[in-house]
């Protein structure tokens, strides 16, 4: 009768202990996946301690209802002010953000505008939506450009053509949040 | 006739004490209604306020009234006033809403069966838009959007208007997307 040794024991958890060691290994050897690098993203993160925007410009080319300039100031406004990333959030002409030494100025440049209808909408579900594109330029107070993205803001089946402001400034307070 | 003279002075002047008596009425009221045309009152029920008051949600419904000089919404508990001299610019647009509209009655349209919900977006009424652009005391620049019934508007826009507001000439803005009637 043949009798276990030791070297077969052996042999057999040997290869264990590799297969073992291999697996807890190889997930250190992997890249970390993106949100997993905080600090790498911080270092590249802008900061300000406040923030003026001014009012939606007019263009001679592109003709937009002052109601949905008017709206889209005033949404980005307020929903720059609830991301709670500056600490004052300024209006355009206001003569107290003169004295903020690292203001960060909002420029809202309109690029596009369809003015869409809210009954097409609802009646066909695939006519009469409601966009504004707008270039958004967050730039120093020198005129330096930090950050230029366009954004478009849509309504697409319910809602009224406003609401399309609404959608804009909330891209415009993501853009601020991943990069302030 | 010296006593004649003495007895008709009294008489006289008897006679034109109640004539200002009676004439002081008239006169008091013709200054109050010269007053009231002055400072003249415009107030408007169901007006939304789509954004721009400050203290007021967006979207809540009040009045909006014209007096003592500044442009008033009320709701509730809330008042927001815009002072005549601080008001830039006021500009009015035409749009239609939907009769049945918002949370519930997207609802309401998705409940019925077989796409009928449609049906009830083809129901419309027509709408004025005011769009009041104003300063605040620091120089910061605010733009209030109301959506008021149809035809009331312009109402408000005349009187702020007598009362000193600013309204600078407007180039006619494009006719919103015509929609057929059901």
């Amino acid at each position: 009768m043949k009798r276990f040794n030791g070297t077969a024991v052996s042999k057999g958890f040997r290869a264990v202990l590799c297969g073992a060691s291999l697996l807890l290994v190889i997930p250190l050897l992997a890249p970390l996946p993106a949100d997993a690098a905080p600090p790498q993203e911080a270092a590249h993160k802008l900061s300000a301690s406040a923030v003026q925007v001014v009012r939606t410009q007019s263009s001679a080319t592109l003709t937009i209802p002052e109601d949905f300039r008017v709206a889209t100031y005033e949404h980005v406004i307020l929903e720059l002010e609830a991301t709670k990333k500056f600490q004052k959030v300024y209006r355009d002409g206001d003569s107290r953000a003169e004295s903020v030494p690292d203001l960060v100025i909002v420029t809202l440049v309109p690029a596009t505008f369809t003015a869409g209808s809210q009954k097409e909408r609802e009646v066909t579900t695939v006519k009469g939506a409601t966009s504004i594109k707008i270039n958004v330029r967050f730039t120093k107070k020198d005129g330096t450009v930090l950050l230029e993205q366009p954004i478009e803001g849509k309504v697409r089946f319910y809602g009224e053509n406003l609401a399309a402001t609404k959608d804009f400034a909330k891209k415009v307070a993501k853009l601020a949040k991943d990069n302030f | 006739m010296k006593h004649f003279g003495t007895r008709i002075k009294p008489a006289f002047a008897l006679f034109g004490l109640c004539l200002l008596l009676l004439s002081a009425p008239l006169v008091l009221t013709g200054q109050g209604s010269k007053a009231k045309s002055a400072d003249s009152t415009v107030a408007v029920p169901d007006v939304q306020c789509v954004i721009g008051l400050e203290g007021i949600k967006p979207g809540i419904k009040g009045t909006a009234s014209v007096y003592q000089g500044a442009l008033t919404f009320v709701e509730g508990k809330n008042k927001v006033q815009i002072k005549i001299p601080e008001i830039t610019d006021i500009f009015l647009g035409n749009e239609s809403r939907q009769d049945i509209s918002g949370l519930g009655g997207t609802a309401v349209k998705s409940a019925v069966p077989y796409g009928g919900g449609r049906i009830l977006s083809l129901f419309s009424h027509e709408v004025e838009v005011m769009t009041v652009e104003y300063t605040d005391s620091n120089g910061g620049f605010h733009g209030a959007v109301l959506v008021f019934p149809a035809g009331q508007a312009t109402a408000v826009k005349n009187a702020l208007v007598a009362q000193g507001a600013k309204v600078t000439a407007h180039a006619p803005e494009p006719e919103a997307p015509k929609e057929q009637k059901p």
